[in-house]
């Protein structure tokens, strides 16, 4: 218990420490500034797009978005029946309007929103020990499987900003925590629950779920072939907990109905605006594309899109490489820690554990789903963003590897270095900036701006060592004290004090 | 509780094999009728001048056996004959798709079969079949009248009977091996190169078991049958040619077609063994689908570690990468030309080869289901979901070359033209086959309303007295790789043509009305040979 408290205020530490944004309650005004938005916590669409609608939702009473809101979302901003919306999935607006609320009785109102998303890291930290410590690693590789997940991955950098990657994965963990405990009808409930929030959160976890959900599914039915029958059990009263499916999804035709009039039309399929001209309506990009000038003139703001259409199988060789060998994105470069996590994957296989397949499967679909997303770099980011649930199932695998395998005190060096070089990048990209361009956007951005630009966390050096970070604590208190690089290195240090005492935990523990 | 108690059938193996071969009918005619409908059977140039090569026997102003000519390998356009007379299976392409679509129930069935033969599961087997069915590529190329799907059974077929001689020793099997490597080398040079590396397998396995005098004696007899297509190959060319090489370096070969590329300085992959070796998985990862091919090669390293099978089995399955190797060398050593959009241009152009390993891919993934228990529904959930998005987005890279790359030659123009201007008037149309098949069989005419490269004397008389014989001209101006250009454009007669249409792909020219009634319109030169 003791332990688990230390690792919980260890975590929070970090979390605060790192966390972006600005002191006050922004209005729609203030957060058309550069301060609130490039050189701010909205730095990014996807931040910008969540909490509009969380501001419409809490201070409009709205669904759809104010002329300032609007002009603040873009170039991310949804139009349809003459109003303008999100092109966001709404999950993340409506889980994050707590911290809103609290934050903004201190005028804290945008850092209470992201900590929200930061506590949901905290609580998929804990998951990846629970879940590890269940399938019987030891309590030394448990935590660091938690602690790699969080502070050594680009999970980092998405636990001190607004996106729904951590909700996802929290929703993926838990599932999983829950089929590993004994099975009753309220956790099937709970399970069934959990799979159907998640697609309002972001529509891939509809895939990203599905082994959860026929893992699920096979605890209400059950298949034995006898002789020349099959003897087929159906659990009626265990059938019942699937209704608890359609509470999530209530809420989610409800809200498609009210943004978009109709239930079944998804927030990313809406067409989108670019540009709002000075009268509030919208406009042709500056340099539009055939394909945009022509939908704009044929009454259209954009090109008609399908859900479908963003997943092409053609991709997946190109997706595959971008997610782990590219030099912007690639798994190697960010975080080769999680190498030793598939290594974990083949130590796991022999020792057959009933949820092994599904661990495996929601890891092998996540690499596959984003290798086939049209835009593998997540647009600008810092990592590989998509992979973030694949990044938490590999610690718990790491934290197996770390148990049963015959790592020499040699090895595990090369672990702790690996690890160190992992936790270093990626406090990098959390205390800094997530605004790293894909390469191939790189020759066009050089030509724009007249400059070389770099697009590996290279960039983020840079920009720490401009004297710049977005932390909080940082602007706020830490700046008068010391330079943005002494902050960075303080707390990669910190971070770093549990994973070489944990490390040094199994060497020691081996050699006994 | 409830509990539902169904009871199964018995199946017995020989009636599931029926099922199997009528699920693959009923999947392949599906796919049939939708390509054939949407009209894409024959996007692909080369489709329409395999259906007219087949044509061209039966029907012409020099119908006969000669007109199989020398380029493209002959099984395929021999088996057309029996049915490509009438204008119905000529023009829906179903002569040459017949034997695509048996090509590919067979290389579904060979896949089945084959595993069983590496004692894998019903599961692992009924697994590596539906990789080879789902798969949008395989469906289209099975519509298609190309020589893929005849192809992969053939050579497929030659490996099972390959692996089977090797586990019962029986001479039978060695003999059928033999014979279907053979009648895939009459399909592509592909089966060439399985030739040689099914002849150095059978030595192999037989000096290691039994010695030199019973390996040469099983080589002996399995190359004598296996290579009997290729012997034929030569005599062929040196009996209708006059130079049994003239396949190689003739003004049609694959060969003269490379020169110009490389002239052109589109021959990326000559030379370069790395290069050509990303091209050609590249092109397997579009078209076997890049999971797949990951999948596949697991597979193959886990089989080929397996110490529980036989060593003879597991050198066996080696001769399921020929089309591997064979494609990296043609490419490295310039015989081949494959554009990957991306790495080499921004273009298609026989993507479609990447095709040929799709047998071998699902095989191994077949035997990778059977061995990885306990990952089996991650392997076919996976590959499931990339076929959901293939199918749901109809993304097939091999439909992309037909439709839009380098391998589709969209030439309704022209043949539009001759089907409004010439179905219904009397006269010749002088046209060369090797640049313009796909408009002689786009215009809908007959084969005996056109002059050609196969036509003989009418052809040399046309193209020496244009005006006598021809009423119309269709050619590339000012290109001397076209034939008809090549000739017509330095004879005296070519001045009494009219440029009636200038198109992408060639020009029509018209012979003026005043010169009309000296004009040749009935095939007066049967005689002559």
């Amino acid at each position: 218990m003791r332990s688990t408290i230390l690792l919980i205020a260890f975590t929070a530490l970090i979390l605060s420490l790192s966390l972006r944004g600005n002191l006050g309650n922004p209005s729609p005004a203030d957060m058309n500034t550069s301060r609130w938005r490039d050189d701010g916590p909205f730095e990014l669409s996807p931040e910008r797009g969540r909490f509009a609608l969380l501001y419409s939702l809490l201070e409009d009473r709205s669904l759809t978005f104010s002329l300032p809101v609007a002009r603040f979302v873009t170039p991310d901003l949804g139009y349809i029946n003459d109003r303008y919306v999100s092109l966001f999935a709404p999950g993340v607006s409506f889980l994050v309007v707590p911290g809103y609320l609290v934050g903004k009785m201190f005028q804290l109102a945008q850092v209470g929103t992201y900590a929200v998303v930061a506590l949901f890291a905290l609580f998929n930290l804990l998951l990846i020990r629970a879940i590890s410590l269940k399938l019987g690693a030891s309590r030394s590789a448990a935590v660091l499987a938690g602690i790699i997940f969080l502070f050594a991955t680009p999970a980092f950098a998405y636990s001190v900003s607004l996106y729904q990657h951590h909700f996802s994965t929290f929703l993926i963990l838990m599932s999983v925590y829950l089929l590993l405990v004994p099975s009753g009808i309220l956790i099937l409930a709970a399970v069934f629950f959990l799979i159907a929030a998640s697609v309002p959160l972001d529509y891939p976890n509809l895939f990203l779920m599905a082994p959860i959900g026929i893992y699920a599914l096979g605890r209400l039915v059950s298949v034995r072939q006898k002789t020349a029958a099959l003897h087929i059990r159906i659990d009626r009263t265990k059938f019942i907990t699937l209704i608890f499916a359609t509470l999530p999804l209530v809420f989610f035709f409800w809200f498609n109905f009210r943004s978009y009039g109709h239930p079944l039309q998804f927030s990313g399929t809406v067409r989108s605006v670019k540009v709002i001209d000075a009268s509030g309506l919208p406009a042709l990009p500056a340099n539009p594309s055939e394909h945009e000038a022509q939908a704009f003139a044929s009454g259209d703001y954009s090109p008609r899109k399908s859900a479908l259409d963003f997943f092409n199988s053609r991709n997946l060789l190109g997706g595959f490489i971008t997610h782990v060998f590219s030099p912007d994105r690639g798994i190697l470069v960010f975080t080769p820690v999680l190498l030793f996590g598939i290594l974990g994957i083949i130590l796991a296989y022999r020792a057959s554990h009933p949820i092994y397949p599904v661990l495996v499967g929601v890891l092998v679909v996540n690499l596959v789903l984003y290798s086939l997303w049209g835009d593998p770099w997540g647009g600008w980011a810092f990592g590989s963003r998509y992979l973030i649930p694949g990044y938490a199932v590999l610690s718990i695998f790491l934290s197996i590897f770390l148990s049963r395998s015959r790592l020499t005190r040699l090895g595990l060096l090369v672990f702790f270095l690996t690890a160190v070089f992992s936790v270093a990048v990626n406090t990098l990209g959390a205390v800094t900036t997530n605004r790293n361009p894909p390469r191939v956007e790189i020759l066009e951005l050089e030509r724009v701006s007249g400059l070389p630009q770099k697009y590996t966390f290279a960039r983020n050096w840079d920009f720490l060592t401009a004297n710049l970070s977005k932390s909080v604590v940082y602007q706020t208190f830490a700046s008068a004290y010391i330079n943005s690089v002494q902050y960075y290195f303080l707390v990669t240090t910190v971070i770093l004090v549990p994973v070489a005492w944990s490390t040094w935990y199994l060497a020691k523990r081996r050699h006994d | 509780m409830t509990e539902l108690i169904l009871t199964l059938p018995r199946i017995r193996p020989r009636r599931l094999m029926l099922w199997l071969v009528v699920g693959l009918s009923l999947v392949s005619l599906l796919a049939f009728f939708v390509f054939y409908r949407n009209g894409l059977n024959l996007a692909y140039n080369d489709a329409r001048s395999h259906l007219d090569i087949g044509r061209r026997v039966v029907e012409g102003l020099k119908p006969g056996i000669a007109q199989l000519g020398s380029v493209w390998l002959p099984l395929t356009h021999v088996l057309m004959v029996p049915t490509v007379w009438n204008d119905f299976m000529w023009h829906s392409g179903l002569s040459g798709s017949l034997q695509s679509m048996l090509g590919f129930v067979f290389t579904g069935i060979l896949i089945y079969a084959y595993l069983k033969k590496l004692n894998v599961g019903l599961f692992g087997r009924l697994a590596g079949v539906s990789v080879f069915v789902l798969n949008l590529n395989v469906l289209y190329l099975q519509s298609t009248p190309m020589t893929e799907l005849p192809l992969l059974f053939t050579m497929t077929a030659g490996c099972y009977f390959l692996l089977a001689w090797l586990q019962s020793d029986r001479l039978l099997d060695l003999a059928l091996a033999a014979f279907l490597i053979m009648l895939s080398t009459l399909i592509r040079y592909d089966g060439w190169f399985l030739l040689l590396t099914s002849s150095a397998l059978v030595g192999f396995c037989s000096f290691r078991s039994r010695g030199y005098r019973v390996a040469e004696g099983a080589v002996v007899l399995f190359a004598t049958l296996a290579g009997f297509g290729v012997a034929l190959w030569f005599l062929w060319n040196q009996l209708i040619f006059g130079d049994a090489l003239y396949f190689v370096f003739g003004p049609f070969s694959a060969w003269a077609q490379q020169a110009g590329l490389e002239a052109a300085g589109v021959l990326a992959t000559k030379g370069h063994l790395l290069f050509s070796a990303k091209i050609y998985l590249y092109a397997v990862a579009y078209t076997s689908g890049a999971l797949t091919l990951v999948f596949g090669l697991l597979g193959a390293l886990i089989f080929w570690a397996d110490r529980t099978k036989a060593p003879t089995s597991r050198l066996a399955t080696t001769t399921l990468f020929t089309p591997l190797l064979f494609n990296v060398f043609a490419l490295f050593l310039g015989h081949s030309v494959l554009f990957v959009q991306g790495l080499s241009g921004n273009s298609l152009f026989n993507i479609r080869y990447g095709v040929m390993l799709m047998p071998t891919l699902a095989i191994f993934i077949g035997y990778l289901v059977h061995r990885l228990t306990r990952l089996r529904s991650v392997i076919i959930g996976s590959l499931l979901l990339v076929a959901f998005f293939a199918f749901a987005n109809q993304d097939a890279v091999t439909i992309d070359d037909a439709r839009v790359g380098s391998s589709q030659k969209n030439v309704t123009e022209v043949s539009g033209w001759l089907a409004q201007n010439a179905k219904d008037q009397p006269g010749f149309v002088l046209i060369s086959a090797a640049s313009h098949d796909a408009i002689i069989f786009s215009s809908g005419l007959p084969m005996k309303k056109f002059i050609h490269e196969g036509t003989g004397a009418y052809w040399e008389s046309a193209t020496n007295l244009p005006d006598r014989w021809a009423r119309w001209i269709i050619m590339r101006t000012y290109d001397d790789h076209d034939l008809t250009w090549k000739f017509v454009s330095r004879s005296p007669g070519f001045t009494r043509y009219d440029l009636v249409g200038s198109f992408p792909f060639a020009d029509i020219y018209q012979l003026q009305s005043r010169y009309l009634p000296e004009l040749q319109t009935e095939p007066v030169l049967k005689q002559f040979k």
